[in-house]
């Protein structure tokens, strides 16, 4: 066990515990993930952006002329509309800020339809008012279709306007509120009847000591008042916990949110600081999760040894081999004498049931979890299997083997004696919504496309399988136990 | 697209900017200028850039708006009024929709307009008639009979006549029926009038005399000028009498207009191509002041950028409108290729000024100004009151370059807007001079603003906190000067010896009297009572407008907590930016540790109690950069806010 892992670590030294994205994904006020021709945005402060395949490896290359701060996008129609705060924030000594916005047809740098519309202002600060225009991020109300902004810093309050979809310019006669005071790099989203203001508190640009975290309060009006858990207002200063520092990353601030699927969704944010990386500042997209409400950022995937546990029934995935019996001495509960000592019994161990066990292919089934070897699993990233949004492609081998979980070309699972790297042996192992999993495979047999809709399935509480993955059911949803 | 974008950042800056030209969102030509119900109401015409397959450089015009004013400085659009494929004898595709009128009479509102006909040649004259000014307006089914020509205007007279003028070779008129849809008698041509083309008449009646108003060419490859001749009757004869402005400066070939009283004062509304200044036919409309002579005859006026109205000084002030300015100062667009953007004044060396009349200073009390500046090397102006040698109003200093550290930018050629407070506020409506005080600059505009009133001085002996429980009643000492560059030091040690160090004598015990004052270090400072208008106490601005420094400062409250009763087991709730320390009647309560912002009930007290009668209760904030400010309450055992005490240190 010891020497698996030291030499994987190796092999997978950048995904560490809590497997960051990998790339150069280095960006401060990172503006919520767009997608453009298949490949994925963002941009941040200062002038440039990242550009990732996958989601998963993020390299700069991004282009956003205007410079200033804290941008954000939304593909709106056919285009894409950026915001930025083109001065202020303390920058160069004033709070004199603008807001501006402008159009591209396209984000890739290299189209021949990459070409920026002329900024234009729809909001400023004059330096002496309790505002400072920057940080500006973009809501397309899907009930309305109204499209609002917000803005500010800890200069004051944050300040809520409404756009024209059609220019991107400012609605004519309307006037700015403020909904939330003392906070920075706020985000607005809409879910289920809520809008959610997502705030940044804490301290920035402080490397390992920067303490920014996110906040969140929610009204059933765009325009507040946005309440928190226990009813304060943000203008009061409220907000409930969306994402503090953890995993060796610390300082997470300027929310974004990427609904990947019904009941997939992530949060994108920078990390003032990866312990793991200089403590750069860094890109971070971590699964977001929905508590009675309330937005919470699921933990990034650690690799390791879990049972993985249908939502359907509470049965364990395992190994269609027999079931071999542990021995153990046995006495009458009724004679059982107290006073004797009592001794552990070692789990049944790899070695003991291997034999048993068929050579060549072994299909899978679902049962009670008996934390026997054929229902151990180990997962981790296999570094150049690429990855999706927000993370990378894992195997998944029967614990202390290469025995590796396989995709099918007739939809259904089965395990090959030796881990191969072949897509249908990678997994995408997504946290959902309500802190569940779905798990993936990368590409199905004889399939051109990478799979984007058939996940591990119980088709019977006791019959796993892959179909389309449908977010109601719990027959989509699995659960990883990391118990012995 | 460009006039999308141009009408958006109109609808932001709404503001009332009188100067010319006096529409900036869109072209408008042919200024017909009516008052109706005390208000002014404008009728252009309204010329677009020409749509694929029509004559790119002729005149091009689809529909009318009507705009409307109450002081002619602030323009409501009120949108079309009368488009060309709804006119039921137009040519729906015709882009002739040239210069209107419109008049009041029993009722209803006649607006009459020219456009070609579906068939046939040349222009008729249509009417459409509206209840409201504003529309909806209802088409007429056929043009006027025995009407062909271009540019109608309507003259009534005192006696209720209705007489139609129009130009069609030459510029006829004739009486309109009572319905005002048909001519009486048909049609003469107006005699008296100069040689050469004439066209756009506009007649009116002032003083018992009759003027026949005209855009006129009075040189041969000449261009327009305004021309007019007087009467004693509304079909002429006419007597010519000479200009009403001179042709244009810039080649302009039309012009075209209308004279108006309006509050006593007679304007003259014409059109120049301001906007358009490659190209003569997308015009904009303009207003100048009109004087007339003893015997009625009309003073020559002069074209101006700076118009006509009084610009408050809230208000945008566009200097590049200007009154007048020192030699070399010139003007440019913000964008040539999106004029609508407006022009920026370019002040070329020391000394060089330029003056906008007419600024309306009596709503500036406490005033900052934000103006928006560019340069290519740092320098510094002034703006004053009157003139070049005036009192100054403000002095501000453009720095493009010279900052240090990680976020040093080069604003070299970049457009900002800088802020300062105002110096010297001038009384009433003054003339506004801005003088280069260094190297060259240009100013887009400039914005005069009243501070926010974040707290008062107490006139009460007596306060209660608020309904949420906020103490909104302090005394507080101006800002102790602390050298703090970040506020990353404020450990619990750290701020225990800051809270700890002695700053001034009684600085645990004092009850100050407002205006008292202390001293500490080389300071001398005062203690203010206030009432805070917000439930947060915005002690940043309580050192912008009473301290010597906003940021690295510590800031000393106090407050007497007089209870009729004595109230057990309450807890003090405070937020504080940065951090803060709280006694109550001498005994630390409450530390607030750390770089924290202001959050309501952040940091709570062990539960305490508020003794009968007088509790003082004392806290001490203390913030390197950022905004500071603090919210303190009292709160029971359920969570409820306390209310039932009075706040009054004086009493």
């Amino acid at each position: 066990m010891k020497k698996i892992i030291s030499t994987l670590s190796l092999i997978i030294f950048h995904f560490s515990l809590c497997m960051a994205q990998v790339g150069a994904p280095y960006i401060h006020d990172p503006s919520t993930i767009a997608e453009c021709d298949g490949k994925y945005y963002t941009f941040g402060t200062g002038g440039g952006g990242l550009i990732s395949e996958d989601g998963w490896s993020w390299h700069g290359g991004a282009e956003r002329p205007g410079g200033g701060a804290a941008p954000d996008v939304l593909k709106i129609g056919a285009r894409y509309l950026i915001i930025y705060g083109a001065t202020g924030g303390g920058l160069g000594g004033g709070h004199n800020g603008r807001i501006l916005t402008m159009w591209n047809k396209t984000l890739d740098p290299k189209s021949a339809d990459f070409k920026y519309s002329k900024a234009i202002e729809v909001a400023s600060s004059d330096g002496m008012e309790d505002c400072d225009a920057i940080d500006p991020c973009l809501l397309l109300d899907p009930t309305t279709g109204r499209l609002w902004t917000t803005y500010g810093t800890y200069f004051g309050n944050i300040r809520l306007i409404e756009l024209d979809p059609e220019t991107g310019g400012r609605m004519k006669g309307n006037k700015e509120k403020d909904i939330a005071i003392d906070c920075e790099a706020t985000d607005l989203i809409w879910r289920d009847g809520w809008y959610y203001l997502l705030g940044t508190h804490g301290t920035c640009c402080d490397g390992v000591n920067s303490t920014y975290n996110i906040v969140v309060g929610r009204s059933r009006n765009v325009e507040g008042p946005y309440i928190d858990n226990v009813g304060r207002d943000m203008l009061h200063g409220g907000g409930r916990m969306v994402i503090a520092a953890g995993n060796r990353v610390c300082g997470p601030g300027h929310y974004g949110r990427t609904v990947i699927d019904e009941g997939v969704e992530v949060m994108s944010c920078h990390f003032e600081a990866d312990l793991e990386r200089s403590g750069r500042s860094v890109l971070g997209i971590r699964p977001l999760l929905w508590n009675k409400g309330w937005p919470e950022a699921g933990d990034p995937f650690r690799e390791g040894s879990y049972a993985i546990i249908s939502e359907r029934r509470g049965y364990s995935l395992e190994l269609a081999v027999d079931f071999v019996r542990m021995q153990q001495e046995r006495q009458a509960f009724w004679r059982i004498n107290p006073d004797e000592p009592v001794k552990p019994i070692p789990n049944q161990k790899l070695d003991e049931v291997r034999e048993t066990w068929p050579k060549g292919n072994i299909a899978v089934r679902c049962s009670d979890y008996m934390f026997r070897p054929h229902q151990r699993w180990t997962i981790m990233p296999v570094a150049e299997g690429g990855g999706f949004l927000g993370g990378p492609y894992c195997k998944i081998v029967i614990e202390h083997t290469n025995r590796a979980l396989t995709a099918t070309e007739s939809l259904e699972l089965t395990t090959t004696e030796e881990f191969t790297g072949a897509d249908e042996q990678l997994w995408r192992i997504e946290q959902l919504t309500d802190a569940t999993y779905r798990i993936m495979p990368k590409r199905i047999p004889g399939k051109k496309e990478l799979n984007t809709t058939h996940c591990l399935y119980s088709s019977g509480d006791s019959t796993p399988t892959l179909a389309p993955y449908d977010f109601k059911s719990d027959n989509s949803k699995w659960r990883f136990r990391e118990h012995h | 697209m460009r006039l999308q974008t141009a009408l958006v950042v109109f609808a932001i800056a709404m503001t009332a900017v009188a100067q010319n030209p006096i529409i900036h969102d869109q072209f408008t030509a042919d200024p017909t200028a009516r008052v109706f119900n005390n208000k002014l109401y404008l009728f252009p015409s309204h010329d677009i850039p020409a749509p694929e397959g029509q004559r790119q450089d002729w005149f091009c015009m689809a529909d009318y708006h009507v705009f409307s004013s109450e002081n002619l400085t602030e323009w409501t659009d009120h949108g079309v009024i009368v488009s060309q494929e709804n006119v039921p004898w137009g040519k729906p595709d015709g882009y002739s929709m040239w210069a209107p009128d419109c008049v009041y009479k029993n009722g209803r509102y006649f607006f009459y307009f020219p456009n070609v006909p579906r068939e046939g040649k040349g222009f008729a004259i249509g009417v459409a008639i509206a209840g409201q000014p504003e529309g909806p307006y209802t088409l007429e089914k056929e043009s006027i009979k025995g009407v062909g020509g271009i540019d109608p205007c309507v003259l009534i007279d005192d006696d209720g006549s209705a007489y139609l003028y129009w130009s069609g070779m030459g510029i006829r008129g004739g009486q309109l029926k009572d319905n005002m849809t048909e001519l009486a008698n048909g049609s003469q041509m107006m005699e008296g009038l100069p040689e050469g083309f004439k066209e756009g008449p506009f007649a009116f009646k002032r003083d018992g005399r009759y003027y026949l108003t005209f855009p006129w060419v009075r040189k041969e490859k000449g261009t327009e000028t305004l021309a007019y001749a007087m009467s004693d009757s509304p079909m002429g004869p006419w007597q010519f009498k000479g200009l009403i402005m001179a042709e244009h400066d810039n080649k302009c070939w039309t012009n075209h207009h209308s004279l108006v009283e309006f509050q006593g004062q007679w304007y003259l509304f014409y059109h120049r191509n301001y906007y358009s200044p490659q190209m003569d036919k997308r015009r904009s409309a303009c207003i100048e002041k009109v004087s007339f002579n003893a015997d009625g005859t009309i003073q020559e006026v002069k074209q101006t950028l700076r118009g006509v109205g009084i610009t408050l000084a809230t208000g945008r002030i566009e200097p590049d409108r200007y009154s007048s300015v020192s030699n070399g100062v010139s003007i440019d667009f913000n964008d040539t290729t999106a004029t609508f953007d407006g022009w920026h004044v370019i002040l070329p060396q020391k000394g060089s000024w330029v003056k906008y009349n007419d600024v309306d200073f009596r709503n500036i009390s406490d005033g900052y100004v934000v103006v928006k500046v560019k340069a290519n090397a740092n320098t510094s102006f002034t703006i004053r009151d009157k003139s070049e040698k005036g009192s100054v109003i403000a002095k501000l200093t453009i720095t493009v370059e010279g900052e240090t550290g990680p976020f040093r930018r080069d604003m070299k050629g970049q457009w900002m807007t800088l802020t300062v407070p105002v110096d010297f506020v001038p009384k009433g409506i003054t003339n506004l001079c801005i003088v280069c005080e260094e190297a060259e600059m240009c100013i887009d505009w400039l914005q005069f603003k009243n501070r926010t009133t974040y707290m008062k001085p107490a006139t009460e002996v007596s306060a209660k906190p608020d309904e949420e429980g906020f103490i909104r009643r302090w005394m507080l000492l101006e800002p102790i000067k602390q050298d703090i560059r970040s506020n990353v030091i404020f450990t619990n040690t750290w701020l225990r010896q800051a809270f700890a160090k002695q700053y001034f004598d009684g600085q645990m015990t004092i009850l100050p009297k407002d205006g008292q004052k202390v001293k500490a270090g080389n300071q001398k400072l005062a203690w203010h009572l206030l009432d805070s208008e917000t439930y947060n106490v915005r002690l940043f601005r309580f050192a912008e407008k009473w301290g010597q420094q906003t940021y690295g400062s510590l800031f000393w409250a106090v407050t007497v907590i007089d209870c009729p009763e004595e109230i057990q087991n309450v807890r003090l709730a405070a937020g504080s930016n940065g951090a803060s320390m709280w006694w109550l009647n001498g005994e630390e309560v409450l530390l607030l540790e750390g770089d924290r912002r202001m959050v309501q009930d952040d940091g709570m007290s062990k539960r305490l109690t508020l003794k009968k009668g007088r509790n003082v209760l004392r806290g001490a904030v203390i913030n390197g950069p950022g905004l500071s400010d603090m919210c303190v309450r009292f709160i029971n055992e359920k969570g409820i806010p306390v209310t039932s005490y009075s706040l009054d240190i004086t009493r």
